[in-house]
């Protein structure tokens, strides 16, 4: 066969996937929009003048079509989806721009932390699995295990106002809030990082544990191969598909985090924007923020995807993803023993 | 009872049996009125009179934080019904029907997880308007997709079972089939799944008390608490951050809990 032609019948259906999940999202979101009760339009107007506001029918409609509110939920729906594919996301109602310049403006701030966060909670997780994998005693693995429910259990802002308390106040050593001074995100990443990280060690960690106990593991360990080597070279492999199935999933939870770590540390970003249109009842801006967060995760999706055809040549043929365990990883070895 | 010789799980009782009395009869556990400053006594930190301290009016933060609880935990406890009858009828429906129905449903459901809860949560406060019932609804939206997941899972395996066929065969309609064998071999996972999502739901909930999006300000919610004591974090931290560790408290009792229904030892 043709390899381009194979090439592209096994990415087609994934790009397929792609832009469903942002139709997918769009719909939903349009759906909450328009069926729960309330107007947007008057809400937002009566959050910007700060009380009930009377405007006169001629120059609501004329907002209205300003802001693509107007006209049957049908025809909203296929104008502001014709918008979407020209990359537009409408008007703030509370500021007048365009919803795509907001982003594109705060969006680098957000992800900037994001990535650091993200870098911090997988050494955070390797480091740990690697403790617990190492643990001579079990009382000592278990407590180690016993950090993920915790890490999962504390709220955002709790993290963040410790972290503030003791290092900012106590310590001096980092700023507390802004996004100028050196250093700045560090506590946010951190902040953001703590759940991302819990969730990781948890499945990274049942991976590895899972691979220790198996036969190609156990002859490396009567070989005398050391710990490290053996950690390295027969576990963390095992356990990176499983991982990076649930890296994918991270996006939700670090986008879903900086509304919380941005107002905690007083930053700039995309979280921070959310806060103040929800504030603002600024509907436009809300939706537009869902809709890029939910391109970015079918993006993120979509390599992890294409990543695993690179670390598992089996799914290439199939084109399917193996199960969420490092068990795919053994059994052909078991078919050849 | 194995498990009540595990020093963790009989803790998390005894948090959770507290946080029943503070929403049933707060006046029981609380020591001054919640809404009454004493101007001279304002900011102290914690001490045997005010246990948790006072914040900027004066007011007894350990009181306010009892008097919260209710607020707190019914936006959750809204979050979950929701949660759990939104999910659960799109569940049994999609479960039921199967065929196309189920496959369109179960991708929309896919959506529905996919898109943070928060965000889900934050579309509908900002449609419906601020207040805890907006926030439990918004958070019970957020959770409806796993509950639609696990009663579909729940009905796919109980609907092909020998005495369902028997209870159709015999001539019983769809509601009775439903009422008498889906739901209540279907009722222990969700409860399982029901008890770990309160646990998600509080969180939910007081993160958007603490974004200011709950019942306006003198209502003691604990996210609200700690956001407004985040003002005085230089030189009284225990404002914001006492609020915070009731909050991590009752979470994490509310998740062994629920770790010990669904199974877990």
């Amino acid at each position: 066969m043709n390899a381009t032609l194979r090439v592209l019948r096994y990415i087609a259906p994934k790009l397929a996937q792609f832009i469903f999940v942002v139709l997918a999202t769009y719909t939903v979101v349009f759906l909450l929009i328009t069926f729960l009760p309330g107007d947007p339009l008057l809400a937002a107007l009566a959050s910007k003048s700060g009380g009930d506001t009377i405007v006169d029918p001629e120059a609501l409609e004329r907002l209205r079509q300003q802001y693509g509110l107007a006209g049957t939920p049908w025809e909203q729906y296929w104008h502001r989806l014709g918008m979407l594919v020209h990359g537009d996301l409408g008007i703030s109602i509370a500021t007048g721009q365009p919803v795509a310049t907001m982003i594109a403006r705060t969006l680098p701030n957000s992800v900037e932390i994001a990535l650091i966060a993200l870098v911090i909670a997988i050494v955070i997780a390797v480091l740990f699995t690697f403790l617990a994998f190492l643990a001579p005693v079990r009382w000592l693995r278990n407590l180690l295990l016993q950090i993920p429910p915790f890490g999962v259990a504390i709220p955002a802002f709790l993290t963040g106002l410790l972290l503030i308390s003791f290092f900012s106040f106590t310590l001096g050593w980092l700023p507390s809030s802004g996004s100028r001074q050196p250093g700045s995100a560090i506590l946010p990443a951190v902040t953001l990082a703590l759940p991302v990280g819990a969730i990781l060690f948890q499945v990274f960690s049942a991976a590895v544990l899972e691979a220790q106990a198996s036969q190609h593991v156990f002859t490396a360990v009567a070989k005398g191969v050391p710990p490290w080597r053996i950690f390295t070279a027969h576990l963390l492999r095992n356990a990176l598909l499983p991982t990076i199935t649930v890296l994918g999933l991270t996006i939700g939870y670090l986008a879903a985090g900086t509304a919380v770590v941005e107002t905690v540390f007083s930053r700039d970003g995309i979280g921070r924007m959310t806060v103040n249109a929800v504030l603002a009842r600024d509907i436009n801006v809300i939706q537009g923020i869902v809709l890029m967060i939910a391109a970015v995760y079918a993006t993120v999706n979509l390599v992890v995807d294409l990543a695993y055809g690179v670390i598992d040549p089996r799914t290439r043929r199939s084109g399917r993803r193996p199960a969420r365990t490092a068990q795919p990883a053994d059994e052909p070895k078991e078919v050849t023993a | 009872m194995r498990l009540l010789r595990q020093p963790g799980f009989v803790i998390s009782l005894l948090v959770l049996l507290l946080v029943a009395v503070a929403i049933v009869a707060p006046s029981l556990l609380s020591t001054h009125d919640p809404y009454l400053s004493v101007p001279k006594d304002r900011l102290l930190p914690p001490s045997a009179e005010y246990l948790f301290g006072t914040d900027n009016l004066g007011r007894d933060l350990y009181s306010r934080v009892v008097h919260g609880t209710a607020l707190s935990i019914v936006s959750a406890a809204l979050a979950v019904a929701v949660g759990v009858v939104v999910g659960g009828l799109v569940g049994l429906a999609s479960g039921f029907l199967g065929g196309p129905v189920d496959f369109a449903i179960m991708r929309l459901v896919d959506v529905l997880v996919a898109i943070p809860g928060i965000l889900l949560a934050l579309i509908v406060v900002a449609t419906l308007g601020f207040g805890p019932v907006s926030i439990g609804l918004g958070v019970g939206l957020g959770a409806a997709g796993s509950f639609a997941r696990v009663m579909r899972s729940q009905v796919l395996r109980v609907r092909n079972e020998e005495y369902v066929e028997a209870a159709r065969t015999l001539g019983a309609r769809m509601p009775a089939v439903v009422f008498r064998h889906v739901l209540p071999n279907a009722a222990r996972p969700v409860i399982a799944v029901a008890a770990l999502e309160l646990g998600t739901a509080i969180l939910g909930v007081s993160a958007l008390t603490f974004l200011g999006f709950g019942a306006p300000p003198p209502a003691p919610e604990w996210g609200a608490l700690s956001a407004a004591g985040r003002d005085f974090i230089a030189a009284q931290p225990w404002l914001s951050i006492i609020p915070g560790l009731v909050i991590l408290a009752v979470v994490l009792a509310v998740n062994r809990v629920a770790r010990a229904i669904g199974g877990e030892r």
